[in-house]
C-alpha cells in the first residue's frame, strides 16, 4: 500500500472554519485523529488522505519545501513565502472563500499620489528632504519587494509589520503599507486610500499542490477526487 | 578555499594601498539606507540579542568608508585595499564570494587619481592573465550636465536623472513622455487650485484624518508636489526627447565618443563644457599612464544606479564573452554624505572624493 497524500488544511482562525465547511459539504468531512487537540486527522470521503493541521504560513512553506502534497492557503501566502513560488507550487483550485486584495496604501492626505509612479517620485525625493528613506510598514516583504522593483522603486525600506499595519502611518511608524484588504473600510477608517495601480495581487483560498514533493499515482488519484468532490458543490 | 593571492596582494601594496580588514557584520540599517531596498533582499541578516538588525557585509565599499570615518578626519587621504569574503544571497549560487579591491579616498586631483585607479585595474586583469579585457567606461556627468542645458520642466529632470543607469527604464520614460500633453488627465476637485490653497487642503486632510505628520511628508510638500504635477503632465517635448534618445545612442571608443557628443551638443546648441572637458582631461590622463584606450568603449547610458555614484565608472569583462563583469569600479564621491548619521561617528558629514574598485575574484576563475 503507497503512503497517503498529506493534506495540509488551516488549524485555526476563520480559513479553517471555512476549509471545514467547504469539505464537509463535499463530502469531505475531516476529523481529529484523537480529540482536538491532535495535529493530524483524516478525510472522509476520499481513501488515502491524512491531515496536517498547520498555520496558513506555514502551510505555503510546506508546500514550497515539499513536506506536503498539498494545502488549503491564500495566494498571499503562497506569493510571500515561497521562494519562486511558480515552479514550486500549483494552484490548483480557488476555494471562493478567503478573497482579499493585497494593496498598496498611502495617507488620503497626500493629494498628490495617485498611482505608482507618483510614489516613486515621492519615494526617490524623500531621503534628501527628510534625511531617511520612505518607509513601508508590510508583513508582505517579499510581495511588496517585487511590485515595488516591478515599478523600479528602490529609495525606501520595509518596516516589519507583525499586526495591524494600517495603523502604522497614524503612529509614525512608516509613512505607508501594503496590507490585506476586503472592503477598503479599515483602510478608511484610518486614513489611507489605495493607489490606482496598487493593487499588488487579489487572494482567495486555494487548494495548492507542492510541485516540489514526489507524487505516486494513488496520491494524484486521491487529489483528483478531491477536487472532484469540490468542484461539485462549488 | 586555500588560496592567498599572495602576487594580487603585491600588487596592490606595492601600488600604495595598505590592506584593511573591516568587520563582517554591520547594521544592517547602513547598508539599506546606502542602497536601497533592493540591495537587502540579497543580504544575509539576523539580530543582536536588542533586536537591531545585522547584516554581513555584501560588498568592502561601504565597510571601507566606515572604518575611515571611525579613524580619523574624514578627508585626509587614504589609500586602502582588501581581500576577502563579501555575502549575498543568490538564488542557485554560493552566498559568500571573494572580493579584492581598492578605495582611493580624499586625492582632489580627480582626473589623475581616476586614471590611476584604472591603471590599477587593468594590471590586476593582466596579472590574472587576461591582458585584453573588454573594458566599459561611462560618466554620469555628462548625462547631468545634458540634462542641466535640456528644456525639461524640474519633475521631468529628476525622474530622468534618477533612471540613468537603467536603459530600459529612462528609454520607457521618454517614450511615454515624449508629447504627452493630456495623458494623464487630473481629476481632482485641486485642479487649478494656488498654492496656498492646496495646502490648506491638505491641512484639513490631515485634520480629518487625524494622521499627523510624524516627521513624514508635510501639507506643504504634498501642495508643492501637486502644483509641480501639472508640468509633469506636460511630458517632454519631442525635439527635447530625440536629443536625448541620441546622446544616450552614443557608444565607442573615447575619441569617437567626444566627436560625437561635441557634434551633437553644436547640433542642438548645447554646452556641455565642462562635463566633456572633464571627460577629456581624463581620456588624456588615460593615455599619459599608458592606458591603451582601444580597450576602452565609452556607453553614454552606462552608469550606476547608486545615488553614491558621481560621474566615472568602468566595468571589466573577460576578451569578447558576456556575463557578469570581473571588475567593476568608479567616482563615488557621495558616499560618505550620504552615511547616515548614526553609523558615521562624530565626524562631519562631508562629501570626500573616492575612487575604487572591486575584483570579483572567483570570476576570473583561474589563479593568480
Amino acid at each position: 500500500m503507497s503512503a497517503p497524500l498529506v493534506l495540509a488544511v488551516p488549524s485555526k482562525g476563520r480559513l479553517q472554519a471555512e476549509a471545514q465547511t467547504l469539505f464537509a459539504r463535499a463530502g469531505l468531512e475531516i476529523s481529529s485523529a484523537n480529540g482536538k487537540r491532535s495535529y493530524r486527522g483524516q478525510l472522509a470521503g476520499v481513501a488515502g488522505v491524512e491531515i496536517a493541521y498547520l498555520s496558513a504560513p506555514e502551510i505555503a512553506r510546506e508546500i514550497g519545501a515539499g513536506a506536503v502534497h498539498a494545502g488549503i492557503t491564500g495566494r498571499d501566502q503562497v506569493e510571500e513565502t515561497v521562494p519562486d513560488f511558480a515552479a514550486r507550487a500549483k494552484l490548483v483550485l480557488p476555494l471562493g472563500f478567503g478573497r482579499c486584495d493585497v494593496v498598496v496604501a498611502v495617507p488620503e492626505p497626500w493629494v498628490d499620489v495617485e498611482t505608482m509612479e507618483d510614489l516613486d517620485d515621492v519615494a526617490a525625493e524623500f531621503r534628501p528632504r527628510h534625511g531617511r528613506r520612505l518607509t513601508v510598514a508590510t508583513k508582505y516583504i517579499n510581495v511588496t519587494r517585487r511590485f515595488f522593483a516591478g515599478h523600479g522603486i528602490a529609495d525606501y525600506r520595509i518596516v516589519e509589520s507583525l499586526g495591524a499595519t494600517e495603523g502604522a502611518p497614524a503612529s509614525g511608524a512608516a509613512d505607508l503599507i501594503v496590507d490585506i484588504t476586503t472592503t477598503g473600510a479599515t483602510l478608511r477608517a484610518n486614513g489611507l486610500k489605495v493607489l490606482a495601480n496598487g493593487v499588488i495581487l487579489p487572494s482567495e483560498a486555494h487548494l495548492v499542490a507542492s510541485k516540489t514533493t514526489a507524487w505516486d499515482a494513488a496520491q494524484k488519484r486521491a487529489l483528483a477526487a478531491i477536487v472532484a468532490k469540490i468542484r461539485a458543490v462549488a | 578555499m586555500t588560496e592567498t593571492y599572495e602576487p594580487l596582494r603585491r600588487l596592490l601594496s606595492d601600488a600604495g594601498y595598505v590592506f584593511v580588514e573591516p568587520p563582517v557584520v554591520h547594521p544592517a540599517s547602513v547598508f539599506v539606507e546606502l542602497a536601497g531596498e533592493d540591495l537587502r533582499r540579497q543580504l544575509y541578516l539576523t539580530s543582536a540579542e536588542d533586536g537591531t538588525e545585522l547584516a554581513l557585509r555584501p560588498d568592502y565599499t561601504i565597510p571601507v568608508c566606515l572604518q575611515h570615518l571611525a579613524t580619523g578626519p574624514a578627508k585626509r587621504r587614504a589609500n586602502y585595499a582588501y581581500l576577502g569574503p563579501v555575502f549575498r544571497l543568490r538564488p542557485g549560487e554560493s552566498g559568500e564570494a571573494r572580493q579584492a579591491g581598492v578605495e582611493s579616498l580624499g586625492r582632489t586631483d580627480r582626473v589623475a587619481a581616476d586614471a590611476d585607479v584604472l591603471k590599477l585595474a587593468f594590471a590586476v586583469s593582466a596579472l590574472f592573465g587576461v591582458k585584453r579585457p573588454r573594458v566599459t567606461i561611462g560618466d554620469s556627468a555628462l548625462f547631468a550636465a545634458l540634462l542641466d542645458e535640456l528644456d525639461l520642466n524640474p519633475p521631468w529632470q529628476r525622474r530622468l536623472a534618477r533612471a540613468f543607469g537603467d536603459p530600459a527604464r529612462l528609454k520607457g520614460f521618454i517614450t511615454r513622455a515624449n508629447g504627452k500633453a493630456k495623458a494623464s488627465a487630473a481629476r481632482s476637485e485641486l485642479d487649478g487650485a494656488t498654492l496656498p490653497q492646496v495646502k490648506a487642503a491638505v491641512e484639513d486632510h490631515f485634520a480629518a484624518t487625524g494622521l499627523g505628520a510624524v516627521g513624514g511628508r508635510t501639507a506643504a510638500e504634498i501642495a508643492g508636489r501637486f502644483v509641480e504635477k501639472a508640468a509633469l503632465a506636460q511630458g517632454i517635448r519631442p525635439r527635447t526627447a530625440s536629443t536625448l534618445s541620441s546622446f544616450l545612442a552614443v557608444k565607442g571608443s573615447p575619441a569617437e565618443a567626444i566627436a560625437a557628443l561635441r557634434a551633437l551638443a553644436k547640433r542642438e546648441k548645447l554646452d556641455l563644457g565642462k562635463a566633456l572637458d572633464r571627460f577629456e582631461k581624463r581620456t588624456t590622463a588615460f593615455a599619459a599612464h599608458g592606458i591603451d584606450l582601444d580597450r576602452l568603449t565609452f556607453a553614454a547610458d552606462f552608469g550606476r544606479r547608486l545615488d553614491y555614484y558621481t560621474g566615472f565608472v568602468f566595468e571589466f569583462r573577460k576578451g569578447n564573452a558576456g556575463g557578469d563583469p570581473v571588475i567593476g569600479g568608479g567616482r563615488y564621491d557621495h558616499m560618505t554624505a550620504l552615511i547616515p548619521r548614526s553609523s558615521r561617528g562624530t565626524t562631519s558629514p562631508a562629501a570626500v572624493p573616492a575612487v575604487g574598485f572591486a575584483v570579483w575574484l572567483d570570476r576570473f576563475g583561474g589563479t593568480s
